[in-house]
């Protein structure tokens, strides 16, 4: 199988991927009794309390098209999901969903971005280097990263944001920036968003290390025993070149299990984000689901599957690049 | 004389014990021969070979002896000498897994220059050179250089490893097993290519281990037949197999099989049972639970000693 | 007697792992009936620091946090064992078919598999979730349970498919067996230990995204849990106010409870997988 076949491949696989994602997003509120938007359908039968509702609610019917048969109602709702309207937030309206993502996701791919790729090149090298010299290093370094990856990512933001934010008052405990700092390209912006931007960081970072270096920990001590690494060792290659070997050897199955972990990853973002009250998408996510605002709340969930999607995809696009046995197609691509 | 053991010993240490795989055991080899080490899977014939090297990776541990290369001590050198000066220069092995042998990861090409790399300074030109010349002698294509562990077939894995291991031209070659993973036509071409590299002089002499005599016959110029970690018979190919003295040796011959040959069978003691179990201390002969000929004589330590221009360890060879 | 060494020091994990988990088991399970506190009544101020009145102070509401923190406890991990149940359920049974089967029932199963291992499981809970006004613990359950298979059946096929050509299962197919006495009796029993380190892992993944559910704001909604308790103290600032006592005991219960869990996990894979011990 040639490298271009196989791109074809998975990029048709997360084609259907992501239209089965999406009709899912639209299918189930409809499927359950008692669901949001029926529920705003049976409030404008009813009589809404407030006139400024019923204009938001008349807007909701008329964008979703909920006097439609749902067939229609889906081939707009995809429709409108390739042109990139989702349509009118209840919350603050008039503002499109689409506008507030726009204003909150530059700050959630800030963040999330650099503290997965930090937290899984120190968890890959701390695995292999445990996996390596054995020993105590090793013993110390398992219970530990055992520990916090039991400890669930909003616990140790919890924590994180009470000892350093609050107790020992080395970082601002919430917030993206100042309320009483203008936003603007000063130094000092750039230091308030900074002293902002650390705890949420590091508490994203220590937890992608923990169940990072668990895997790494595992798979460099599969490749250690391989026959090509006694093999070397025979024909005179310096331990620094095994290690080399080892390392990227190890770490190609980890990009698959970065690929994975991005499932479970999002939550712990979004939480994140929460807690911080950091200005992303899971802060907004958070607010919408408190004032039942369903447009706002199925416009996030579309924006972050299909941010995943294409990030696994580039994943795997990598990953089929750098390891010749995908090519081969002697390997089972997952 | 090129290769020298002396009294090495060496154990695998783990949690549950320690296990002598080789114990005690001397030979040589000569410039230009080529030497046949036989005997069961799990017999410490392995683990002998990886012990040349003077490697020691834990868990095997170094316990006793010398292995003296062309008069020089390897004891004296450390690891990161002995990677540098010996091993891949002046002794190289042929793995006996050879299928997985081969990093995944990177191309023939790429391996062999880690090779050159790690032992001399050349321009990546020479390397790539040399390295098409040394697969063009086991009919290897040019192609082969730019493919990886997985575009090649069985046979062709076991000639790349052979040509890397043999890159450097080195005096000692040990082979491992160096078929043991192949179907027969491949077995063969193996074998003769290994044949061919020796007459044209690409290494000097080599030792072959094997757990089929068969593949011994043919090739090596000396036999040492091992059992439990020790050396229980070592002799010229031809007499060994004409007239073996060591109970255990006369029931490896018994086990070979050479197409066109009927073989006696009533006559050849069949092998039950298994190599006893090496974390315990045997005092007396190792194979006496499985010998057909053993006696209350046998209960003594059995010394390897001459007789008859070879070396055999047991008293009993001439009388049975 | 080295057999013996070993298989101690083997179980050193999964034996400590086990004990704490049946420890806090037995006292959330245990005290309840007995209890003469209502971990809903809101009996002091808000966020009274610990006292000998409340050992762990209040919360916002003025509920005592030692009462909350036990029932909180009980609920927590009800719903982990039927999520974490219903998941393992539905996991090995696609697994063992995809696995067992093969060809195209386990292209097929196989393919939906990996399409909800991609799509995040939180983000379907949030959708389900939004759709349903009342959660009960059971609804709770049901909704996380259906949601976090993927992992499990994946896990479950991969071992089921290093079966499908033993020798034994060949013979039972020989002899006319059934498909669903060969996958009870010849399959089912290998995959025992695999289906049980499922379940451990899908009872705390249940007990996590209770939690990370009810911080969102989609928690159960008539009880007090774990997840409940850390939404309340989230809400309330707690942590920026300085009431830790709000949110660390029931952080503390979620992490030691996840933890028992993954170290009994993990002492089973060092026994299953020797290799991982590290000896040889």
């Amino acid at each position: 199988m040639s490298y271009g076949k196989y791109v074809l491949r998975k990029g048709l696989w997360y084609l259907l991927t992501f239209f089965i994602a999406t009709t899912l997003v639209f299918i189930i509120p409809r499927l359950i009794p008692g669901n949001p938007i029926s529920a705003i359908v049976a409030q404008m039968g009813s009589g809404v309390p407030s006139e400024s509702m019923q204009r938001v609610y008349e807007s909701f019917i008329r964008d979703y098209g909920l006097d439609k048969p749902v067939v229609l109602q889906y081939i707009d709702y995809m429709k409108n999901l390739f042109h990139g309207e989702l349509g009118i937030s209840f919350s603050l309206y008039p503002k499109g969903v689409t506008e507030i993502i726009g204003e909150a996701l530059p700050w959630t791919l800030a963040l999330q971005i650099p503290a997965i790729l930090v937290g899984w090149i120190l968890g890959n090298l701390l695995g292999a280097y445990a996996a390596y010299k054995r020993g105590k290093f090793d013993k110390v370094l398992f219970p530990v990263s055992l520990l916090v990856s039991a400890m669930p990512y909003y616990v140790l933001a919890i924590l994180m944001q009470y000892i350093f934010g609050v107790y020992l008052g080395w970082f601002p405990p919430s917030g993206g920036y100042s309320m009483s700092a203008f936003p603007s390209f000063t130094f000092d912006f750039m230091v308030d968003i900074l002293s902002h931007y650390t705890l949420p960081f590091v508490s994203l970072v220590a937890v992608t290390i923990g169940s990072q270096a668990i895997g790494m920990r595992e798979m460099s001590i599969y490749e250690l025993n391989t026959d090509y690494v006694n093999y070397s060792r025979m024909l005179g290659l310096e331990d620094r070149k095994i290690v080399s070997y080892i390392f990227r050897n190890a770490m190609l199955p980890q990009i698959t299990g970065l690929a994975i972990s991005f499932g479970t990853m999002v939550g712990g973002s979004i939480i994140t984000e929460i807690v911080f009250g950091y200005p992303g998408i899971g802060t907004w996510l958070f607010n919408a689901i408190r004032q039942n605002d369903y447009p706002l709340i199925q416009g996030i969930v579309l924006v972050i599957t299909i941010t995943v999607l294409f990030a696994n995809f580039f994943l795997d696009i990598m990953y089929g690049f750098l390891d010749p046995r995908i090519k081969a197609g002697e390997m089972e691509e997952g | 004389m090129m290769l020298e053991v002396k009294d090495l010993s060496a154990s695998y240490v783990l949690p549950e014990g320690e296990i002598r795989a080789v114990d005690d055991v001397s030979f040589s080899v000569d410039e230009g021969e080529i030497l046949g080490i036989a005997g069961e899977s799990g017999c410490g014939k392995s683990t002998l070979a990886f012990s040349i090297s003077f490697l020691f990776p834990p868990p095997l541990r170094h316990v006793g002896g010398s292995v003296l290369f062309n008069g020089k001590d390897l004891k004296n050198f450390n690891d990161r000498e002995l990677r540098k000066e010996i091993l891949g220069t002046k002794i190289s092995y042929v793995p006996q897994s050879s299928m997985n042998s081969l990093n995944p990861t990177r191309r023939v090409k790429d391996i062999a220059f880690d090779i050159f790399r790690a032992h001399m300074d050349i321009s990546e030109k020479e390397m790539y050179e040399r390295a098409k010349e040394r697969l063009d002698l086991l009919s290897l294509p040019e192609s082969v250089l730019n493919m990886y562990s997985v575009e090649l077939s069985g046979g062709m894995k076991q000639r790349v490893v052979i040509a890397l291991s043999t890159l450097l031209g080195p005096e000692l070659l040990i082979a491992d097993e160096p078929t043991s993973a192949l179907d027969v036509s491949s077995q063969r071409i193996v074998l003769k290519e290994l044949k061919k590299l020796f007459k044209d002089g690409v290494f000097k002499s080599m030792i072959i281990i094997s757990h089929e005599l068969i593949i011994l016959k043919h090739l090596a110029h000396r036999i040492a037949i091992m059992y439990a970690g020790e050396l229980v018979e070592v002799g010229e190919t031809e007499r060994i197999f004409k007239e073996p003295l060591h109970p255990y040796t006369k029931a490896l011959i018994g086990s070979v099989l050479e197409p066109g040959k009927r073989v006696e069978r009533e006559k050849i003691p069949s092998l039950p049972g298994a190599p006893p179990d090496l974390r315990e201390k045997i005092t007396w002969c190792r194979f006496y639970d499985r010998c057909p000929f053993a006696d209350e004589k046998c209960k003594r330590k059995q010394e390897l000693v001459e007789r008859d221009g070879r070396l055999v360890r047991c008293e009993r060879g001439k009388d049975i | 007697m080295n057999l013996k060494k070993r298989a101690g020091a083997l179980n050193k994990k999964l034996l400590i792992g086990a004990i704490i988990f049946f420890v806090i088991l037995i006292v959330s399970f245990a005290y309840p009936p007995f209890s003469k506190r209502d971990p809903l009544e809101m009996e002091g101020m808000m966020f009274e620091p610990p006292s000998s009145l409340y050992p762990l102070g209040t919360d916002n509401f003025g509920r005592d946090v030692l009462t909350e923190l036990i029932f909180g406890t009980k609920t927590s991990i009800t719903i982990g064992f039927i999520a974490g149940s219903i998941a393992t359920l539905i996991g090995t049974t696609i697994g063992v078919f995809a696995g067992y089967c093969g060809g195209n029932t386990d292209n097929i199963l196989n393919t939906i598999t990996n399409i909800f291992l991609v799509i995040p499981p939180i983000l379907i809970l949030i959708v389900i979730s939004v759709s349903i006004q009342s959660r009960s613990i059971l609804i709770m359950s049901l909704i996380l349970g259906i949601t976090s298979w993927p992992w499990t059946a994946r896990a479950i096929r991969a071992q089921a498919q290093s079966l499908r050509n033993r020798e034994h299962i060949k013979m039972a197919k020989l002899n006319g067996e059934s498909l669903a006495e060969i996958i009870a009796f010849e399959v089912l029993p290998y995959l025992a230990s695999y289906i049980v380190m499922a379940f451990i892992l899908q009872v705390s993944t249940g007990i996590l995204n209770e939690a990370a559910m009810s911080m969102l704001g989609l928690g159960p909604t008539d009880t007090v849990s774990l997840g409940t308790m850390l939404e309340w103290a989230l809400l309330f600032e707690s942590a920026r106010i300085g009431a830790w006592w709000a949110f660390i005991p029931p952080g503390l219960a979620i992490t030691m409870i996840t933890f028992s869990l993954y170290l009994a996990n993990s002492g089973m894979d060092e026994i299953v997988n020797p290799r991982l011990r590290g000896v040889v």
